[in-house]
């Protein structure tokens, strides 16, 4: 064992400096086990590969003889952690956008703020520039998603399976027409 | 070899402090904060610029956010909570100080805080936040809080030890309920009360608070959560519970009770105990006993730690400061609410001191053992110096008694519904021996608008500082 002198000397030259390391959005790094980037990634590729290659989506897109237009609503969380769901239906969204397949549709919150610009301009702005009321898109489908978790814990074990369905619902017929499902289970030793 | 017994007489000399604890040492400031003489404790504090860049820089940041908040400046309060929330996120050991600790006392290291009053910083914040109107920033604080919560849990494995804030889950609902995240919102208050019904009633003798249940079914219907729905309703025993939409304004109104406790020091007297090559540091009184290798030291040191036959060590307790009123009520002129207790600031902070107890005990051990070795090991060299350094060891030896002094002693809240225009609403505290003390405020509400208040008493029941 070292004399107590030295171990205060030993505090005494010990020095962490704090590093910082830019990183591979795509790494996977798992830290407490909770649901994090790397799982949205999951969902996010999972749900785009699946939507952009499904039949019935194609086959719905051709029966009505232009893109689908595409409203997200609502993704419920019934897990027991606060998961942000944009995390993954964003880069959802922008797949589909690139792909060419659909188009999307402003959803009510940033709905709302262009109704109000709109209103606005119809007083302040340029006649000729006024942006025209009634000629909103309307969509053809809606975006719906769950989240559900089941944990079991046992001494200092923890198994979570997570489990993210997606799918899209014709606002016509209430006919879902897709479905897109992502299980991620995890098992944490403490 | 003298030289260097000098050396560390200076060293301890030079760090010597007052042997007054933290609240002694603040006492001008605490007076005027406890009599409710805010601007002079705020003008009290900031006198002392030094505080603000010093070892206490934490307690200093915290104290001025709350103070202001009372005074109803938000926005300068939530300044000062900002600085001493990123002292918490870039907090790092200073190993120099803490080297030196051990050959004086804890209180020259840098304070960081308890784990609590980072979660309460976050709360003030919050809703100075939610009392602006600024739900978007009120959200990152959530969002910061749950981060907490988690650091917070993954730091204690034990199921007996405080390791989850149910309130802080109620704040967090309470704030997505604001912003009409109502999936979230549930999530925080189901969270809230799973935490209520295994560790609060176990450790605290807390119970949920009743409105709790309300918001549980109410969130629940707001995100179609209908199995979840039926099940709390079930549970809570409230068959003919549904939610109605009103045309109502909403208050929450939150009550912080009293003062929280304050850290005093308490002396534990050690005797030794040598069997082979280990030393037992021994109270017979508290019937507790530490083991200490001499493995691997050499026989001076060894000669050295043996010699130590008596010692006394520091170690921080908290000291309650009771509340005076144990009851609160909002009178409507239809209705009366009766605040619910959300969460005992005072017996979290004895229950997060006594689960780190025995951590704090082998520093104090370790200190004490440090100190010993060293003035033994100069008596050999000089006499007269280890004595001096003895005596200065003796008067140095002190226990870490800061904490954050003007947090309430407990938070008690009421959601209450308010019909749209003005609404007079008085708060009835009662105290001992019937004595009721009322306040009268008035609200201006919209349809669907939320108002947030706080009301602070800061009054305690009489403290024994046993000084």
């Amino acid at each position: 064992m070292m004399r107590p002198t030295w171990v205060l000397a030993l505090l005494l030259l010990v020095s962490c400096a704090r590093t910082v390391n830019r990183i591979d959005p795509a790494q996977q790094i798992d830290l407490s086990g909770r649901w994090n980037d790397s799982d949205s990634r999951l969902v996010a590729e999972k749900m785009t590969t699946d939507l952009l290659s499904n039949a019935r989506f194609q086959e719905y897109a051709q029966q009505l003889g232009k893109k689908p237009v595409i409203i997200v609503g609502q993704i419920r969380n019934r897990t027991s952690e606060h998961i942000d769901a944009n995390a993954f239906i964003k880069k959802l969204e922008v797949a589909l956008f690139n792909s060419g397949r659909a188009d999307i549709v402003e959803s009510s919150t940033f709905r709302d703020k262009l109704r109000e610009e709109r209103a606005q301009q119809q007083d302040f702005a340029d006649p000729e520039t006024v942006a025209q009321w009634g000629k909103e898109t309307g969509a053809n489908l809606m975006l719906f998603g769950e989240m559900t978790s089941e944990t079991d814990v046992y001494n200092n074990q923890r198994v979570v399976n997570y489990l993210t369905t997606l799918f899209l619902t014709d606002m016509e017929t209430n006919k879902r027409i897709w479905y897109g499902q992502q299980e991620i289970k995890k098992q944490i030793k403490n | 070899m003298k030289s260097r017994a000098h050396f560390w007489i200076l060293i301890s000399a030079g760090l010597w402090v007052s042997c007054a604890t933290y609240y002694q040492s603040n006492q001008a400031f605490n007076q005027e904060f406890e009599q409710g003489n805010l601007s002079n404790a705020l003008s009290t504090l900031q006198a002392d610029g030094r505080e603000a860049k010093g070892k206490r820089e934490f307690l200093y940041y915290v104290n001025n956010g709350l103070i202001l908040s009372l005074m109803g400046k938000y926005d300068e309060s939530n300044e000062y909570f900002e600085k001493a929330f990123l002292f918490g996120e870039d907090y790092r050991k200073n190993y120099l100080n803490e080297a030196a600790s051990y050959l004086t006392n804890p209180m020259i290291t840098t304070y960081k805080g308890e784990d609590h009053e980072h979660l309460m910083l976050l709360y003030y914040k919050a809703v100075n936040f939610l009392k602006m109107g600024r739900s978007e920033e009120a959200l990152v604080e959530c969002r910061r809080l749950n981060i907490r919560l988690q650091q917070f849990s993954d730091r204690y494995e034990n199921e007996n030890k405080f390791q989850r804030d149910a309130f802080i889950h109620v704040l967090m609902g309470i704030i997505y309920d604001h912003d009409k995240d109502y999936n979230n919102a549930f999530i925080a208050y189901r969270n809230a009360w799973e935490i209520y019904e295994t560790d609060y009633e176990r450790l605290f003798r807390t119970h949920a608070p009743e409105q709790l249940k309300l918001d549980l079914l109410r969130t629940a219907t707001l995100s179609g959560l209908t199995e979840e729905f039926n099940s709390y309703k079930e549970k809570f025993n409230l068959p003919d519970y549904e939610y109605r939409s009103r045309d109502t304004g909403e208050l929450i109104f939150f009550w912080h009770n009293g003062l929280s406790p304050i850290k005093t020091e308490w002396g534990i007297n050690f005797v030794i105990d040598r069997r082979g090559d280990m030393v037992y540091f021994y109270n017979q009184e508290l019937g507790i006993s530490f083991p200490f290798s001499l493995q691997g030291y050499d026989d001076r040191e060894k000669n050295s730690l043996n010699n130590l036959e008596f010692f006394r060590v520091a170690l921080p307790r908290y000291l309650e400061r009771p509340q005076y009123y144990h009851q609160g009520n909002l009178i409507l002129p239809d209705t009366t609410y009766s605040l619910n207790l959300l969460e005992d600031v005072n017996q979290i902070a004895f229950k997060s001191l006594q689960q780190r107890m025995h951590l704090e005990l082998s520093k104090a051990l370790l200190r004490v053992a440090l100190k010993k070795a060293v003035e033994h090991q100069i008596k050999q060299e000089d006499r007269t110096l280890g004595s001096v350094l003895g005596m200065i060891n003796v008067i140095t030896e002190k226990a870490d008694t800061r904490n954050w002094q003007t947090l309430p002693h407990s938070i008690y809240y009421a959601r209450v519904a308010l019909p749209a225009g003005q609404t007079e609403v008085t708060l009835e505290l009662t105290g001992p021996g019937s004595d009721v003390h009322r306040h009268q405020f008035t609200y201006q509400v919209a349809p669907g608008q939320v108002l947030f208040h706080t009301f602070s008493s800061l009054e305690s029941r009489y403290v024994n500082f046993g000084y």
